[in-house]
């Protein structure tokens, strides 16, 4: 992984510790930018300096705490100027004071507004007890309401244009920001939003295009000519828009897929890293095949709490299945990264275990196999069967140099490093 | 699947944002240039695309603010010109004032360059009545591209003076600003509506002939166009006599620009009938200046036609009618 760009990806349910890695990939100066290239402000990535500081980045790569390093938020990021805002002011208050100087974002990206978060809202609240597990930010009503009104979506790039921002912001609260907004014609949610005015909104984005660095399609090709970059996914495969368990979904590609289309755009290579914990863990709704809810009592989570839209963090023993499921889904990584090995090595005899194989509930060995194209009824089969398999779960070795050779050999990947805490110098770079 | 961990708060959010700006300027050509091209962008406080109105407003301490604007040509065939005018131009706000030619002078600076080939193709400062034009000036990206088609988008420069900007001298006392455009080739044969909404923001549709941006323009600015005599296309008969088509006695020629100061303040002491050439010149070698030779030059033409009665043919020519004076006002 010397002097190469890396992607880097999560090939589970989100949570892995993308965030860590970047940072170490990030540490020894190879790697001299960070592209985000998926997702939005729902982000999550906790990274913990060798000092004890601690930030979740949501936006701003997780590199930034390396100084200048820059982070770039590529066309396919939704951008969201309200988060970034208070995300900025967190890492001032840190001790990171030049974010806004390192950060460029492309000016097709799309901007997610608050009343986009209000509609998100709406529709969760008009699900009932049929929720899917949203963050509350508006990410998936962003994508929809872009795909519903293409001429009228928002870009980064508009908010350079006060008119055309104006004429946009309007036609989007007209649409999106009344209190008696429905999320489907069926389905009415009123008196659950209380939007911002236009022109208040529109000051924000102002203030925001004034401030951030906004560049075309050809940004990111300067970047990868000037050293290895780290492409940073967000959220997992099994998250998916496309491959994940339908309606349990982010509505993004997941896969290395957008990296993969920006690298070769510019004529270059990239290694793909895989990332994976020593168990498997959800935040939030949908199918998580082995979770135990033991091992969510046994291994704390410090920094995922129970959110008020998304829900609550799950664990499970580690699903070997799900994440050759993922990795089929991805086309394939080049190494991993697994994080959370000393789990392994401290819970003992109640560490988590590891499941290498579903079977039906007559006793059938069952496998998930990844969709084609795009059908989301089949993946809403998928989904729906993945709640009656039965995992078979056993043991895991007992020390965590095994447990990384059981693993590599299990998903048929090398490891390139294994974290065994939460700062950089916890990482240790595998042989191969 | 991540979080919402950072609050979204719309007057937070603007609170965040505003107490980043006022920050100090920088060496911006100089930064810019020892990066890729594909990151050359105009700085911040000079994108026409975040500029919406430029405005010069009278206020207490400047109750006759009197507008100027002097925007000059960034790209290569210029050669080291933009660099010297990026020194000199710092001096006229002074020279004005030291004179008495103006008493509340306002000027703005920027850059053109190709709008067809160049990253960053129209640069505009604010209307300043302090040091914070030098910020402007400073800001300036010397991009050095070009098309080598002996155009540059000076059009584009001329649309943004004629719709973006508001000025009191002329909605409150009828004079109009001065615009001073410095460069060796000729402007596009229209503006071009997709750069309008490109680089502009605007939402034009159809593309506008030069003529009619440049009437236009001068109903709110008395312009001159200065050539200079040394530069690549500087001695190129054809493009003096394009600009001449269109500004008549306005475009001056000047041997070395390094007196362009002098050159822009004594035009406007002219214009002002505040001293005629010889007082002008005398007024250069009193503070120092050893450029009257070049000046004198420069400015002969300009002051003999101040001079004469205005005729049919200096009509059709176009400019002399907007000898400025106290008369004729809007």
């Amino acid at each position: 992984m010397n002097n190469e760009h890396v992607i880097v990806v999560d090939l589970g349910f989100g949570d892995a510790g993308k965030g860590t890695i970047v940072d170490w990939l990030c540490r020894d100066g190879e790697r001299s930018a960070v592209v985000r290239f998926n997702g939005g402000a729902q982000a999550a990535h906790n990274v913990v300096t060798d000092d004890g500081r601690h930030h979740t980045f949501a936006q701003f790569g997780a590199g930034t705490f390396v100084p200048g390093v820059p982070t770039h938020l590529a066309h396919s990021v939704l951008v969201d100027p309200f988060a970034l805002a208070g995300e900025a002011e967190h890492l001032e208050s840190i001790g990171v004071g030049d974010v806004f100087d390192r950060l460029t974002i492309d000016e097709r990206a799309l901007i997610t507004t608050p009343w986009h978060r209000a509609a998100n809202h709406a529709r969760e609240l008009a699900r009932g007890g049929d929720r899917h597990g949203s963050c509350g930010m508006g990410i998936g009503e962003t994508a929809r309401y872009a795909l519903a009104h293409p001429d009228d979506a928002l870009t980064v790039g508009d908010c350079r244009h006060p008119r055309t921002l104006h004429r946009k912001l309007r036609a989007m609260r007209e649409r999106l920001g009344t209190s008696d907004w429905a999320p489907d014609d069926d389905a009415p949610a009123r008196g659950v939003v209380d939007p911002p005015d236009v022109d208040d909104v529109m000051e924000v984005l102002g203030l925001f295009a004034g401030t951030v660095h906004i560049v075309d399609g050809g940004h990111v090709g300067g970047l990868l000519e000037r050293g290895p970059v780290v492409f940073e996914g967000a959220q997992g495969v099994l998250l998916d828009e496309w491959a994940g368990f339908h309606p349990y979904t982010t509505w993004s590609t997941t896969t290395t897929a957008n990296a993969m289309s920006i690298v070769a755009e510019h004529g270059h290579r990239a290694t793909r890293l895989g990332v994976v914990r020593t168990y498997t863990t959800r935040h939030g709704v949908g199918p998580l095949p082995t979770e135990d809810d033991s091992l969510t009592a046994l291994l704390p989570e410090p920094h995922n709490g129970t959110g008020p839209w998304q829900g609550a963090f799950r664990v499970g023993h580690f699903d070997a299945v799900a994440h050759r499921y993922a990795l089929a889904a991805t086309g394939g990584v080049d190494a991993l990264a697994v994080t959370h090995v000393d789990v392994v090595n401290t819970a003992g005899a109640s560490r988590p275990g590891i499941c290498d194989e579903y079977r039906t509930q007559d006793g059938m060995p069952w496998v998930p196999v990844p969709p084609h194209g795009h059908d989301l009824d089949r993946q809403a089969r998928l989904a729906d069967t993945l709640t009656s398999i039965t995992p078979v779960i056993r043991e895991a070795p007992e020390t965590g140099v095994e447990w990384l050779d059981e693993v590599s050999a299990l998903l048929d990947v090398p490891v390139a490093v294994a974290s065994y805490g939460p700062t950089a110098a916890a990482k240790r770079r595998m042989n191969g | 699947m991540g979080s919402g961990a950072w609050s979204t708060n719309v007057y937070s959010a603007a609170k965040a944002y505003r107490s980043r700006t006022g920050k100090s300027a920088f060496a911006y050509s100089d930064s810019m240039s020892g990066t890729n091209r594909v990151d050359w962008r105009v700085h911040d406080s000079l994108d026409p695309a975040r500029a919406n109105i430029r405005e010069s407003r009278d206020s207490d301490e400047h109750p006759t603010s009197q507008a100027i604007s002097v925007i000059f040509d960034v790209t290569g065939s210029m050669g080291s010109i933009p660099r010297t005018l990026q020194t000199k131009l710092p001096g006229l706000f002074g020279l004005l004032l030291r004179k008495g030619y103006l008493a509340h002078p306002q000027i703005m600076f920027g850059g053109i360059g190709d709008a067809t080939c160049d990253r960053v193709p129209l640069q505009v400062g604010q209307f300043e009545s302090d040091n914070r034009m030098d910020d402007d000036l400073g800001n300036i990206f010397l991009e050095g591209g070009g098309g080598g088609q002996r155009t540059e988008s000076y059009e584009l420069a001329m649309y943004f003076m004629a719709r973006h900007t508001s000025m009191d001298c002329l909605e409150k006392r009828g004079r109009r600003g001065y615009l001073f455009l410095l460069g060796d080739e000729m402007a596009y044969g229209h503006v071009k509506a997709s750069e309008v909404r490109d680089i502009i923001g605007d939402d034009v549709t159809e593309d506008i002939p030069l003529t009619d941006i440049v009437a236009e323009l001068r109903t709110k600015f008395e312009v001159y166009f200065i050539v200079p005599g040394g530069a690549y296309h500087g001695r190129d008969q054809t493009i003096t006599k394009f600009w001449r088509s269109l500004f008549g006695q306005n475009v001056i020629v000047l041997d070395d620009l390094a007196a362009v100061c002098e050159t822009i303040a004594l035009t406007i002491g002219l214009n002002e009938e505040a001293i005629d050439l010889a007082e002008g010149l005398e007024h250069l070698t009193d503070v120092g200046f050893d450029s009257t030779a070049v000046v004198g030059k420069a400015l002969a033409p300009l002051a003999s036609s101040r001079s004469i009665a205005v005729t049919s043919d200096s009509l059709d020519a176009g400019g002399a009618l907007d000898i400025p004076g106290k008369a004729q006002r809007l």
